[in-house]
């Protein structure tokens, strides 16, 4: 039987203040810096199943909610009092979902019996492999990404596996850190095994254990509550990664949203194959895996804030992800990047919710921002410094109701940025600009979230600039209900100079003595019609610097004068603008911004999904193959060839299947 | 005859605390706060001081002051239109703050808007280094026409915060002397002289907010002094800081930003020298009122000292009392949601209409309504007279919930302060597992109007042992205020690698820091009693990114004897963080002064212990553990030094309700406190 109502939001209150108390002592005693600065940890605690039933909302990575552990917990034979497992392997149990992120759980018991584990990771700085930190886009299988442990006994009955921690220091850069990481972590799981024995204590094993699964149905309820309120249908959108490799073509990430009644599906079919490069998502296709539902668990708490966060929201919804594709890749595909891919994973999801929500749901959040690490050396001390600079975000995209956010938000809010007097104090490096910027965010009735941008300049030779999870650098983010695209991302060397290097989507790098690099993220997409935006809201967005006026007047139509708006000349012109726009323009929900519309006057729905077609009846090894060949043989087509109708799709596979005999007969299996 | 009288004015009452220094008596009493008219309260509450005790003006010789003006004036963003004049290329430094948002999980969470809104930052072309060096001198046409467009824009004040001015302040000064010539009538505030810190961020909202609310600051504290001369009072009065301590009202008149949080800081003041007089060495201060509760620890009969407490909407990076604030208190509002859940808070009837029970006008149910229900309060009137208890209006508001619920009235009540309770449990946790510290070792000290009303439930949740409410646990805040040091904090940032070339750097820093605090507390302050010097730096091991606040001792900083202050630091980092590495390169990156000067002490003597049990004024009738039963009521003026008693019982006071459950073994101690210790 149910626990009662008022027991069960008492429970609710104990089981965070565990998880919270988890975070807190993981974040207190951690000794690496990237674990405090950027907070990219989570704890938690699951049911005996794994399914996570609580979690905290202070500190900690917000990916993570409703992680489910099941697998990986049923990978190691038996459990023991005092026992302790890790995994940091994104292909056992998937769990982890990249290398650097060490997962553990330990198994809770009352009285011999098992109740629940407490479980949490740490993203580690490194964890060996053939590059520093681990992760790279050009690594192009998982063996690459440093050493992997699968599901093991870290402690067997309260003692310590010696075999297995020097194993894995001896294979790690700094071995020190992740052992010092690795002590607070574990101190978090016994901080959750000691706050559940006194819940036992206080509520009994009996209502504890139904306690767990009721706080599962409570939130399973609440999410289905809300899904009723979202029409039945299915809701297409695709999105798209800049490159599938470095230098390479876009990749698709195709969601079909299909809901009914209170329950939803995410179909990823459509999405490209999987990649030569550690763009791909290890979900071991699990329906309720995390990383493809991470922009559900956005758009759940953004409609009802009051949702519990744990697994049970996950309950009425489950995701198709078909094999051998970006967001299920066969082992051993390398993954170590997948954040850059589920980032774009989450724009799709917020784009399907878009058309199913209109009036609900912002437009799409700036992207493309890495982490700007520097390693250089101090002139004055000959001293090598390493060093995490800044996180270059961006906005939040408009919403029906506001405009998005500046420099941060929507799913860009986690991180905190560095100050530019720290920074020039730690590393040998001087700050030119740190701010906002100007007409970065998409226009709209309400204004798309500006990025931020960020410029220095390197006073050492072979100074390495790295840039991890850098795109946005061609399509943009989309506008939504009227509102326009976002200017995309800008990464420069040397910018205004005549030796300027537009550096694109490039994340890793050499400069030397003088050399200034600028990097400006993409901003936020806008919402609504940028004529209906009030002029005086214009105005201000001038005098505040976020626009320009050359941009009021291009994009909303609002003339200033002398500091004030000319309201005839404005309405006139409001008038022009109107007229000129193209009907179809005006009707288009979505606006991708010049890239994307260009790219996809090509690229048609129907030509993509004659690839999609064509590449799910190959062998997963020559999918990446064939992608890049047909977009070759694609692109170079004339303007006569082209219909668009996916024939010319067909007509260039043929070719291909002609110059590789060996592939004729793989495809006719 | 020589009184001394503590004030602390808070959102719906004033509180006074008058001590007489002859006879060693404490009164304490409530008016109701006057938001309109700041001050007149305090009129008010000298003309009923003189009403109920015989004190007449002229006898006042030390007179301290709490006051929410500064804050208030924050929160309703009443302030003066700032311009703000930073160093090209950083004018977003308010826009950007720390990036990090309020709500990370939800897609429309924001930050709040700057009070300097970005139409208003100028920029000006200069640069100073990291090393302080200038990289570009300060172009003195370009600041001039910066001020011509701030005054265009109508500014009524100036904050200058440029890139490194912590650690090269003449960029800010030039600025400052060419406004005062060319605009004389703006103020200008310097983040360089408000508060040095390395951060810009930080150090520029800090900044801010001191100009923002100096002008009414200002005013305020003028007229205050004005009155208490007009009606004869000789002391020249002290207003509560944010550190604990307490300066002159002219020094608070442009060092505001130091008192804008003043009354919690109070608040833990009074209770640690409760606490320790009590002999209680480590204790949680909890003081809930009608919209929030204050949790606060006192380690080592010490208050914890932090910065980055918010005030409003915006943190302040000044050293303050660490004080954490939840969204729970007497007015918290309880409510069931969809599928039947019962939840308490975060919204709150607060002070206006308070309550149902209150009976302004309050229809939903609160915290307190449900303990009026349960029959613990209405025993007694509430808040001095100030209000009278309508049951009538509580139970209509409990029933709302109730009905929802499908559960009697009473069990509706009891479950809405279970509720409450968890809630509390839940961020006090996270306290706690911040600082590490081990809740069985830590008594509660419960003050504030609600916090003895829900003090025993919390410490049951929380495993605390022992639970104390003091006399007069309702002004806690004003007794702090009467009893706090005259005191200031000073900063250098030096950033230095901590080794034999760093102790001639901190040596003279520091003898710096010490001329300017000591020319502060005789000159500025015109203090002639006894002080000391509290000397500590902000330290780090190379490659962190945040420091620890290290206690240094003076002969270590005068014989130059880095390996003395390392050591201090790896044992500081051990015992904040559980580990430490003596092999590790460790930096200084702040040095800290604080100067001292002690003010009198109400010198109060342990009482004789009477033996034996209290008889109870009557028996009353409660709703608690699950049932209605008999339980004792006892007025607190009536219980004396020694005796005894045992839970359930209720105890009646002015200025709060306490509520013990079951379990629970009530004594009065030498010094009057109640202490409960759970069996």
């Amino acid at each position: 039987m149910p626990i009662d109502k008022v027991t069960l939001q008492i429970l609710a209150n104990h089981c965070a203040a565990a998880t919270e108390s988890m975070a807190y002592t993981l974040f207190r005693t951690a000794h690496s810096t990237f674990v405090k600065e950027t907070e990219d940890f989570t704890t938690g605690l699951t049911t005996p199943e794994g399914l996570t039933f609580a979690s905290p909302k202070d500190l900690g990575a917000t990916w993570f909610v409703g992680l489910d552990y099941g697998d990986a917990i049923r990978m190691v034979d038996s459990y023991r009092p005092g026992d302790l497992c890790l995994t940091n392997d994104p292909y056992s149990g998937y769990a982890c979902t990249h290398s650097p992120d060490i997962h553990l759980w330990k198994p809770i018991f009352w009285k011999d019996e098992l109740v629940c584990y407490s479980v949490g990771h740490i993203h580690n700085t490194d964890v060996g492999g053939a590059v520093p930190a681990s992760l790279s886009r050009t690594l192009v299988e998982v063996h690459q990404e440093g050493i992997r442990v699968p599901p093991s006994k870290l402690y067997n009955e309260g003692r310590l596996n010696d075999e297995l921690v020097r194993v894995m220091m001896t294979n790690v850069r700094v071995p020190e850190q992740n052992w010092g990481d690795l002590k607070a972590q574990i101190a978090a799981m016994n901080t959750g095994e000691r706050k559940v024995h006194e819940m036992i204590e206080r509520f009994g094993i009996e209502t504890f254990r139904q306690g767990m699964g009721d706080l599962l149905d409570y939130s399973e309820q609440q999410t289905r509550n809300l899904i009723r309120t979202i029409p039945d249908g299915d809701y297409f959108f695709a999105d798209y990664m800049d490159e599938d490799a470095a230098g390479g073509v876009p990749c698709r990430i195709a969601i079909t949203l299909r809901v009914k009644g209170d329950e939803l599906v995410l179909d990823y079919t459509g999405s490209d194959p999987q990649l030569t490069s550690s763009l791909n998502m290890p979900t071991g296709g699990k329906e309720r895996h995390i990383l493809p539902m991470v922009g559900l668990v956005y758009v759940f708490y953004t409609l009802d804030p009051t949702i519990l966060l744990n697994s049970g929201m996950m309950r009425p919804a489950r995701a198709i992800l078909p094999e051998g594709t970006v967001v299920n890749p066969k082992f051993p595909a390398a993954v170590g990047m997948r954040s850059l891919t589920c980032m774009r994973v989450q724009d799709t999801t917020f784009g399907c919710f878009a058309r199913a929500l209109p009036d609900r749901m912002p437009a799409c959040p700036s992207g493309g921002g890495p982490m700007m690490n520097v390693k250089t050396t101090d002139n004055r001390t000959g001293r090598t410094v390493m060093a995490s600079i800044d996180p270059v975000l961006g906005g939040a995209g408009g919403s029906p109701h506001a405009d998005g956010s500046d420099g941060s938000g929507a799913n860009s809010s986690f991180l905190k940025n560095t100050p530019v007097e720290i920074n020039e104090v730690e590393v040998p490096v001087k700050i030119l600009r740190y701010g906002l910027a100007q007409d970065s965010g998409g226009p709209g009735k309400h204004r798309g979230g500006l990025a931020s941008s960020l410029e220095f300049k390197v006073f050492a030779p072979n100074t390495t600039i790295t840039a991890r999870n850098r795109d946005r650098s061609h399509f943009a983010a989309w506008g939504a209900g009227g509102g326009k695209a976002s200017a995309p991302s800008v990464f420069a060397l040397n910018p205004g100079t005549n030796h300027e290097v537009n550096l694109e989507n490039t994340d890793i790098f050499t400069v030397e003595p003088g050399d200034v690099i600028l990097m400006t993220c993409s901003g936020a997409g806008g919402w609504g019609d940028p004529l209906e935006r009030p002029a005086d809201a214009v105005l201000h967005d001038v005098k505040c610097s976020f626009i320009s006026a050359a941009a009021a007047l291009r994009d909303y139509g609002v003339v200033i004068v002398d500091g004030k708006v000319d309201e005839r000349q404005t309405e006139s012109r409001r008038a022009a603008m109107r007229k000129e726009a193209k009907p179809a323009d005006r009707q288009a929900f979505f606006d991708y911004g010049p890239e994307r519309s260009g790219f996809e006057r090509i690229w048609t729905l129907a030509n993509y999904d004659a690839l999609t077609a064509i590449l799910k009846t190959l062998p997963v090894n020559w999918r990446f193959f064939v992608k890049r060949k047909i977009f070759d043989a694609v692109g170079r087509m004339q303007g006569g060839e082209r219909r668009g109708d996916g024939s010319e799709v067909r007509q260039a596979f043929d070719r291909i299947l002609k110059e590789y005999p060996q592939l004729q007969a793989q495809a006719a299996e | 005859m020589a009184y001394r009288i503590g004030v602390d004015i808070g959102g719906t009452f004033t509180d006074f605390c008058v001590f007489n220094a002859a006879t060693n008596a404490l009164h304490s009493f409530k008016v109701l706060s006057t938001p309109d008219k700041p001050g007149s309260e305090v009129m008010e509450g000298l003309r009923q001081i003189e009403a109920r005790f015989g004190v007449k003006p002229k006898d006042v010789e030390y007179f301290t002051h709490g006051t929410t003006v500064g804050v208030n004036t924050v929160i309703q963003r009443k302030g003066i239109k700032l311009c703000l004049i930073t160093t090209e290329n950083f004018a977003d430094v308010l826009e950007l703050a720390r990036l990090k948002m309020p709500d990370p999980y939800h897609l429309f969470s924001r930050r709040p808007v700057p009070l300097v809104t970005r139409d208003r930052v100028l920029t000006v072309r200069e640069r100073i280094a990291a090393d302080g060096s200038v990289e570009e001198p300060i172009d003195e046409a370009n600041v001039r026409a910066a001020l011509a467009e701030a005054r265009a824009m109508g500014a009524e004040g100036i904050v200058v915060a440029l890139i490194h001015a912590y650690r090269n302040a003449a960029h800010e000064q030039k600025i400052k002397e060419i406004a005062q010539r060319q605009a004389p009538e703006l103020p200008v505030y310097l983040s360089s002289e408000v508060w040095p810190i390395i951060r810009e961020y930080e150090r520029t909202v800090t900044t801010v907010i001191n100009g923002y609310v100096q002008p009414r600051v200002a005013h305020y504290l003028g007229s205050l002094q004005k009155a208490l001369a007009e009606m004869g009072v000789p002391a020249e009065p002290l207003v509560t800081k944010s550190n604990g301590g307490v300066m002159s009202a002219e020094l608070g008149k442009t060092q505001c930003v130091q008192m804008v949080l003043s009354g919690t800081a109070a608040g833990v003041i009074g209770a640690s020298f409760i606490a320790r007089q009590a002999g209680i060495r480590n204790c949680m201060s909890l003081d809930i009122g009608g919209t929030s509760a204050d949790v606060a620890l006192i380690i080592d009969g010490q208050p914890q000292f932090g910065t980055g407490e918010t005030i409003g909407e915006f943190p302040i990076y000044i050293p303050s009392v660490a004080v954490s604030s939840i969204g729970a208190g007497g007015g918290s509002i309880a409510w069931v949601d969809a599928l039947g859940v019962l939840k308490v808070g975060p919204e709150s009837a607060g002070s206006n209409p308070g309550p149902a029970c209150f009976g302004r006008g309050g229809t939903r149910a609160t915290i307190t309504d449900a303990f009026a229900i349960c029959g613990f309060i209405g025993q007694g009137d509430l808040g001095y007279s100030q209000v009278k208890l309508d049951l009538g209006a509580a139970k209509a508001a409990i029933g709302v919930i109730a009905s929802k619920l499908g559960l009697g009235l009473e069990e509706t009540a009891e479950s809405i302060i279970k509720v409450a309770c968890s809630g509390m449990y839940m961020e006090v946790s996270k306290l706690i597992s911040r600082t590490g510290v081990d809740p069985r070792a830590f008594s509660l000290l419960a003050f504030g109007g609600a916090g003895p009303m829900l003090a025993c439930f919390a410490a049951r949740d929380l495993g605390m042992p022992n639970v104390l409410v003091p006399n007069t646990p309702g002004v806690l805040s004003a007794f702090g205020g009467l009893i706090a040091d005259i005191k200031n904090d000073f900063i250098k940032t030096v950033y230095l690698d901590l080794d034999g070339a760093a102790a001639a750097t901190i040596r003279r820093n520091f003898a710096e820091l010490e001329r300017t605090a000591v020319h502060w507390l005789k000159e500025e302050q015109r203090y002639r009693g006894e002080s000391r010097l509290v000397y500590s730096a902000d330290m780090r091991y190379r490659g962190q990114s945040f420091e620890i606040e290290t206690m240094l001792d003076r002969s270590w900083v005068e014989a130059g004897d880095h390996a003395k202050i390392a050591s201090a630091f790896h044992d500081r980092h051990m015992a904040v963080y559980g580990h430490s590495d003596p092999k590790a390169a460790v930096q200084v990156i702040n040095l800290r002064l604080v100067i001292v000067g002690t003010s009198p002490k109400p010198d109060f003597q342990r009482r004789a212990l009477a033996a034996g049990a209290v008889t109870p004024v009557k028996s009353i009738e409660v709703y608690l553990d699950g049932k209605r039963q008999k339980v004792p009521l006892y007025r607190r003026a009536e219980l004396k030094p020694g005796q005894t008693f045992s839970g359930p019982a209720v105890i009646l006071q002015d200025d709060t309700t306490t509520c013990v459950p079951g379990g629970y073994a009530g004594r009065v101690d030498e010094w009057g406190n109640l202490q409960l210790d759970q069996a």
